[in-house]
């Protein structure tokens, strides 16, 4: 294992291996030998690849297939068409109340994705709420592609947002200045110098935008079924429920999602390979923006419109429904009612619980995704090592997987009855689940920053005396910390609220959020699901603010 | 520095392995609803001092589970929302014989040698009283043009009570039912759940084969619907609670099964709008001798059950 000379290579590589081998490896192999060995759930590896043709045979896969990268580039376009332009204008314009847009913008990745389409439905549908304000709904359009891409893009747009507000700002207007002064007008500079600059963040968040909008569950199950439209998610979560249970099945459909997230991520390296993006080297750079001038009005109304849409509507929707006396009541001043609210923080049901247990393992995974995630990126950025490419493979690996095959895979490698000791059963087993589910966030956060700065600056250091443990805590961290912190923060947000998997794997006896949302659902008390829900978004948006605040104030990290 | 962080890394695995589990007493898996396994786990715990430990989803996430743990199965006591899995499970050789002294007054038909009911629902109409709409009475009232477009249907896929309803009166006209409320503009929604939702809030009028319990349940908290159970039948589920054969607790796991079929525990299970499974505790709803059950054979329709949910894809599309 030879280092480049000027990083310390070994330990960062070390923590990185180890963490992916634990987190990643161990379940991912399970679901493939699973896929290969049809009875391995009984302990035995009887007839291998009996199931493999049988699966691949069904005609409904090509459909699914089909309509699961439909739906992914639908989101991708729609998430782009509205993140690019607003990141772009938050990153090189004054924008009034920016750090209100930010939070406003931040709101809709903290509504689990199964709860806005839930609130969307109950906004759109016949005599849904925006029938009872103003008299016509617009059910048609939800249950449709086009619904769907529109729920689904303003759940994942705000990756796309902050990561181009974020990369087009750390390129700064300096190198589109230069460009200005050898003739270029404002555009063409901005086409050719600013945009492809800013390609790791922009593409690096359009893949993760894309895995999602391909592994997501709870949107394609509620609207998508009534518009006829079969994704391999479903697919696999019907595999999986349905008796008797076709796990080899399952996991065979899953490592095709993981194949086709595999493929866009090749692409996306290949894309970034052919060239430099690095655009932090340590020179001074002016970070004073410009002003909106007459792009004012149509600015703010920009912000305002998806502002509403993403985030308000659901919310006010989620509001409605916790304040509702019974859901055929409807708006009215008579069915208003806190019951809902109190019934949470009288801890019925062992609501108070599960906020405890999702929020404690949301901190955890982030620390533990956000470890790993450094480390792996730099390895794969920074080092000339051997195998640099397996590690960076091995994080995007999770990307795809659906969350249901990740608890079948823990399950199956954790509950062996050799194992002298073992995770399972404990909250242990949903910690490794949501750091496989999340840990490609902040790799592929930090992989961006990292790929944006100079190695001139590791050198200078190394030069100047430091070892590769004080150039890394004192140069490298700091600089791509913003990048690690909203990263981190993410996978706080996206743990704390983790349905498909937790809802498999959770210990006996323990409840998280999501879980106990889910329960509330089936039983059709959807009020207090709904209050849970807008007290756990409301929480997971505060908490990491408060946090950024402080980190601020301790100078930590850049306002 | 390389060597510690090392040892840091291994010490934090070894610390996550040796967290290990802790065995409960007694570990039950069941199918929801929620507030009835949290009270009859508290009643038999204060009763016998024996710790429950509850893992609760839907029948197909328990199952689920059961599938990926097979090598090294931990639950002791399952209670699962469809009769077919004691069947099945029987089939496998997996469940304990057990005659509880408490089940002396649950009909047969509702205990086999390994299993025995815990509750039953049946199946109805669900119908959102403010909806304008005539009040059905029967399942072919749905095919008519008041109900136009306002008709869910759970999807028989995903619920086995459903599948059994819709095989069930499917088999008596082979599939004409279905093929009117197609015509009318009736929908497949998802699970129980997700079908009954769209009725509250009155996007739709009515649920074809609503679970009652549940709806049940949204009346007492004062929803404005009713389930009407039609008078040409209407399919039960019972609900079968069993001991698995692996299980290492199986002296405790019976007293649990004795606690549930109780005075007590079945009062837990009338509380939950659920009919009991013994015929002495009464309930503020329904009696199975109050409704007239839809006649069919339980193995062929199983038998056929690709055929009938293939039919029923083809008739409802999907692309």
């Amino acid at each position: 294992m030879k280092a480049n000379g000027i990083g310390g290579a070994a330990p960062a590589a070390w923590l990185a291996i180890a963490g992916l081998i634990l987190v990643v490896a161990i379940p991912f192999i399970a679901v493939v030998l699973q896929g290969i060995f049809p009875n391995l759930g009984q302990g035995s590896f009887a007839g291998p690849f009996s199931s493999l043709f049988s699966t691949l045979a069904d005609s409904a896969l090509i459909g699914m297939a089909g309509n699961t990268l439909l739906l992914g580039f639908c989101v991708v376009l729609a998430s782009a068409v509205v993140a690019v332009p607003l990141g772009v204008f938050r990153a090189l314009y004054r924008i009034p109340y920016a750090p209100f847009w930010d939070v406003v913008l931040l709101v809709p990745f903290m509504i689990p994705p199964y709860i806005a389409t839930l609130g969307w439905i109950m906004t759109l549908q016949p005599r849904g709420y925006l029938q009872q304000l103003v008299g016509f709904n617009l059910a048609p359009f939800l249950f449709s592609l086009f619904g769907m891409t529109l729920v689904m893009a303003f759940n994942t747009f705000p990756v796309v947002y902050f990561a181009v507000s974020r990369t087009v700002e750390a390129v700064g207007s300096r190198y589109a200045d230069v460009g200005r002064v050898f003739g270029a007008t404002p555009a063409r500079a901005f086409w050719r110098i600013t945009l492809p600059l800013s390609a790791p963040g922009l593409a690096a968040s359009l893949m993760l935008v894309f895995a999602a909008a391909i592994e997501e569950y709870g949107t394609p199950a509620a609207l998508g079924r009534r518009a006829g439209f079969q994704v391999l998610v479903t697919g696999i979560d019907l595999r999986i429920t349905d008796w008797p249970i076709d796990l080899p099945g399952a996991a065979i459909l899953s490592l095709l999602l993981v194949g086709m997230s595999l493929v866009t991520f090749l692409l996306q390296r290949w894309i970034l390979a052919r060239r430099s993006y690095q655009t932090v080297g340590g020179k001074p750079s002016a970070k004073d923006k410009r002003p909106l001038g007459a792009l004012k009005v149509p600015v703010m109304i920009a912000f305002s419109v998806v502002a509403f849409l993403a985030t308000g509507v659901p919310l006010l929707a989620i509001l409605a429904t916790a304040l509702s006396r019974t859901i055929s009541g409807g708006l009215a001043l008579g069915n208003l009612s806190l019951n809902n609210f109190i019934a949470v923080f009288s801890n019925s049901a062992g609501a108070v619980g599960a906020l405890v247990n999702s929020f404690s393992l949301g901190v955890a995974t982030a620390l533990i995704t956000g470890l790993i995630g450094v480390t792996a990126a730099y390895t794969v950025v920074k080092t000339r090592m051997r195998g640099r490419m397996t590690i960076d493979i091995m994080t995007i690996l999770p990307n795809a997987l659906p969350g249901i095959v990740v608890a079948v895979g823990l399950i199956l490698a954790w509950n062996m009855p050799w194992l002298p000791a073992t995770p399972y059963n404990t909250a242990f087993i949903l910690l490794l689940a949501y750091c496989c589910i999340l840990l490609p966030q902040p790799v592929r956060y930090t992989t961006a920053a990292f790929q944006q700065i100079g190695d001139n600056l590791e050198a200078a250091a190394r030069v100047f005396g430091a070892s590769s443990i004080t150039a890394f805590r004192r140069i490298l961290l700091p600089l791509v910390f913003p990048s690690l912190a909203s990263a981190m923060l993410l996978v706080f947000a996206l743990a704390s609220r983790e349905l498909v998997a937790s809802v498999v794997v959770a210990p006996v006896g323990m409840q998280t959020i999501a879980t106990f949302i889910w329960r509330q659902f089936e039983q059709g008390s959807i009020g207090l699901g709904m209050a849970m829900a807008f007290i756990a978004i409301v929480i997971t948006t505060l908490l990491p603010l408060l946090l950024l605040t402080l980190l601020r104030r301790s100078g930590l990290v850049a306002e | 520095m390389f060597k510690s962080l090392k040892s840091i890394t291994f010490g934090l695995v070894a610390a996550a392995l040796m967290a290990g589990v802790a065995h409960a007493d007694v570990t039950v898996y069941t199918a929801g609803p929620q507030s009835l396994i949290d009270k009859l786990s508290a009643g038999f715990t204060k009763q016998t001092g024996i710790k429950v430990n509850v893992f609760q989803a839907t029948t197909g996430k328990v199952m689920a589970r059961i599938e990926a743990e097979a090598a090294n199965p931990v639950v002791d006591v399952l209670v699962s929302a469809s009769w077919d899995t004691a069947t099945d499970f029987a089939k496998r050789g997996w469940l304990v014989k057990y005659s509880s002294p408490n089940a002396a007054k649950v009909p047969d038909f509702l205990k086999t040698e390994g299993a025995v009911a815990q509750g039953i629902s049946a199946l109805g109409i669900a119908w959102n009283t403010k909806s304008g709409t005539p009040k059905p009475t029967e399942w072919a009232n749905l095919t008519s043009k008041e109900y136009k477009d306002l008709v869910n249907i759970p999807d028989p896929a995903q619920s086995g009570s459903s599948f059994e309803l819709t095989a069930a009166l499917a088999g008596q006209d082979s599939f004409k039912l279905f093929n009117d409320l197609k015509a009318n503009g009736a929908i497949i929604a998802g699970a129980n759940a997700d079908a009954l939702n769209p009725v509250l809030q009155g996007a739709k009028a009515a649920v074809f084969g609503a679970v009652d319990y549940i709806t049940l349940a949204a009346k007492a908290k004062g929803e404005s619907i009713d389930v009407i159970f039609p008078a040409s039948g209407t399919v039960i589920a019972p609900r079968p609670a069993m001991i698995l054969n692996w299980s290492k607790n199986q002296d405790d796991a019976k007293k649990f099964i004795d606690y549930m079929l109780s005075d007590e525990g079945q009062k837990a299970v009338a509380d939950e709008m659920l009919m009991p499974a013994r015929t002495d505790i009464p309930a503020n709803r329904p009696l199975i001798s109050d409704l007239k059950l839809l006649k069919y054979d339980t193995a062929t329709v199983y038998g056929k059950r690709k055929e009938t949910l293939a039919e029923i894809t083809k008739i409802y599309g999907g692309k």
